[in-house]
């Protein structure tokens, strides 16, 4: 049953350019789809697009059967989409926690329930201990999971991760890997953009390979993998 | 918060008995207080929420001439002030809405339109404003036998005024629009993805803002008793308004307050010392400001605490 998310023939141009073709994907709860391609590839603005960054020109978008393609980016939000940024954007004056607080505050407008929720995310994703740091004061790999404790804390149902793994060094790495596989099997629908195979592989139930904007690729993570079309796109592009 | 707890009783404390200790110098304590209260109010939208605002005085002017209209229709300052505040709220609102959603800088060049346009208004409508001359307040009620014209009793109403605009802004710091104000100043975009509307967190902290700096106009039309439009509605008003926050500390509880101590201070002092030379004293004043401690007096104090008390803990 892969219908908590749906994006249909997702068009998105920027002036000339058509920067994604008529990308269709479907993802179910507990399940993680692996979105992968050369750079440039049109990875991020499918997903610009999928949760309402980027203006889409055709196609449709719907979170559990419902519309939502047509909604501002914070709507699309408080109906279950989080997201990351694949450059971190943490709120720079706030501390870690307040960064948190930030979305929780969605679900629990009141204060002390807003910091209870904010803590318990911050704790599955390891910061718990950096609670009152600025978050300016972050290296690269704890911005990363403040990246990811700000998308797990609007309670989402459907999770985009856009390069979370990229530059970690490996046992961050793995932890990283560790914890989007507790996230999957707690029913969160994952979309994750990824650079890194090893995490590609290890996650992924579903593998879209986008080159130009286009799907060339999809299925099993090593079928995928053998495909040739995709070793051609990952070789004559870099 | 309870350093900012402890902050307000000190200033209710020291302001009540300001009045018997200082009967002489009434007129520059209630400059501070309503510098402290306005500057205040502005950082709700310029500080918290990130959102310069030069116009100000807009709100400042529209308070004024609500208390001063209503005086002379028989309208007692205990209702005048709740309905500028209900006006400005409107008008920031109208103005907002037009002018958030481009991007830009666009916000803040307006401001300085819209203080002008309600100028040139106050100077057209005659029948309702007074003209060019300006309009008198020559009557107030005199609730429980107090004069409102008193120095005393304004100076308290302007003592009420900044406490209570503190309050807001202390309260406002602890809660969820809180939170909304900064996310929106920091990052529109990551405010997005944490579910925030950008505009509408923007409206509703230009609606706040300006509701508390008209009812601080109210007072100073009454201070004044006589308001002529050119002056209330001057950009020069607005800037000393931005400028007060700047200088104290964008988005602090205190900063704003602080600033109006060391402007209006700094400003009495330079007046009568330097005469001809204060606006240039003005000038080193914030160029220093912006140069050495940008985040702004207490601003820079804040920080340094954070990241003190934060190391303090990391080693522990
Ligand atoms: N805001 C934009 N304006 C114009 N072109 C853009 C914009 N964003 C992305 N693009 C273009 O769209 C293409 C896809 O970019 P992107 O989605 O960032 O790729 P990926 O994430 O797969 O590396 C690139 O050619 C990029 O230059
Ligand atoms: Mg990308």
């Amino acid at each position: 049953m892969r219908d908590v998310l749906r994006a249909e023939e997702v068009t998105v141009r920027f002036g000339g350019v058509t920067a994604v073709k008529a990308v269709s994907l479907a993802l179910g709860a507990g399940e993680i789809l692996g979105l992968i391609g050369p750079n440039g590839a049109g990875k991020t603005t499918l997903f610009n697009a999928i949760t309402g960054f980027a203006p889409m020109q055709a196609g449709r978008v719907t979170l559990e059967g419902r519309d939502v393609g047509t909604l501002p980016a914070f709507a699309r939000t408080r109906l279950g989409f989080g997201r990351t940024f694949q450059t971190e954007r943490p709120f720079e004056e706030l501390t870690v926690l307040e960064n948190v607080l930030v979305p929780a505050f969605l679900t629990e407008p009141r204060r002390r329930e807003a910091e209870r929720l904010a803590l318990a995310v911050l704790g599955e994703v390891g910061l718990a201990d950096r609670h009152d740091q600025p978050a300016a004061d972050l290296n690269l790999a704890r911005r990363r999971r403040l990246e990811l404790a700000k998308a797990l804390a609007v309670t989402p149902k459907v999770l985009f991760l856009d390069e979370i793994m990229a530059g970690l060094n490996p046992p961050a790495l793995r932890e990283m890997i560790a914890l989007v596989r507790r996230l999957a099997e707690r029913g969160l629908a994952v979309l994750m953009v990824e650079h890194i195979m090893q995490a590609v592989v290890e996650l992924s139930d579903h593998v879209v390979v986008l080159a130009s904007g286009e799907t060339i690729a999809e299925g099993a993570p090593c079928d995928v993998m053998a495909n040739e079309r995709v070793i051609e796109a990952y070789l004559g592009t870099d | 918060m309870t350093t900012h707890l402890v902050g307000l009783g000190v200033l209710v404390v020291v302001g009540a008995v300001y009045p018997l200790v200082f009967p002489g110098a009434l007129t520059i304590a209630i400059a501070v207080l309503l510098f402290a209260g306005w500057a205040t109010a502005w950082d709700v939208l310029g500080g918290w929420n990130g959102q310069v605002s030069l116009g100000h005085a807009s709100f400042v002017g529209l308070g004024a001439y609500v208390v001063a209209i209503g005086a002379s229709h028989g309208i007692a300052p205990w209702w005048a002030l709740p309905l500028a505040a209900v006006a400005a709220a409107v008008l920031a609102y109208g103005w907002g809405w037009t002018t958030f959603r481009l991007r830009g800088p666009y916000f803040s060049l307006s401001t300085i339109a819209v203080a002008e346009i309600l100028r040139l208004i106050a100077i057209n409508e005659g029948w309702l404003t007074g003209g060019a001359t300006g309009v008198f307040i020559a009557t107030l009620p005199e609730p429980f036998g107090i004069d409102l014209f008193s120095r005393t009793a304004q100076f308290y109403l302007a003592l009420a005024f900044a406490a209570g605009v503190i309050a807001t802004v202390i309260v406002v710091s602890r809660i969820r629009f809180g939170y909304q104000l900064r996310a929106v100043r920091e990052d529109e975009e990551a405010a997005m993805a944490a579910g925030l509307d950008p505009t509408g967190v923007k409206l509703r902290a230009f609606m706040l803002s300006a509701a508390l700096t008209a009812v601080g106009g109210g007072l100073y039309g009454m201070v004044l008793a006589f308001i002529e439009p050119h002056v209330i509605f001057s950009l020069l008003l607005s800037v000393q308004i931005a400028l007060t926050s700047i200088i104290g500390g964008r988005g602090t509880v205190w900063g704003p307050a602080v600033g109006a101590l060391i402007l209006v201070g700094a400003g009495e002092a330079f007046r009568t010392t330097f005469a001809q030379a204060n606006l240039l004293i003005y000038g080193v004043l914030i160029l220093a400001v912006v140069l050495f401690v940008p985040r702004g007096i207490v601003g820079e104090l804040v920080r340094r605490h954070v990241r003190r008390r934060y190391a303090r803990r990391a080693q522990s």
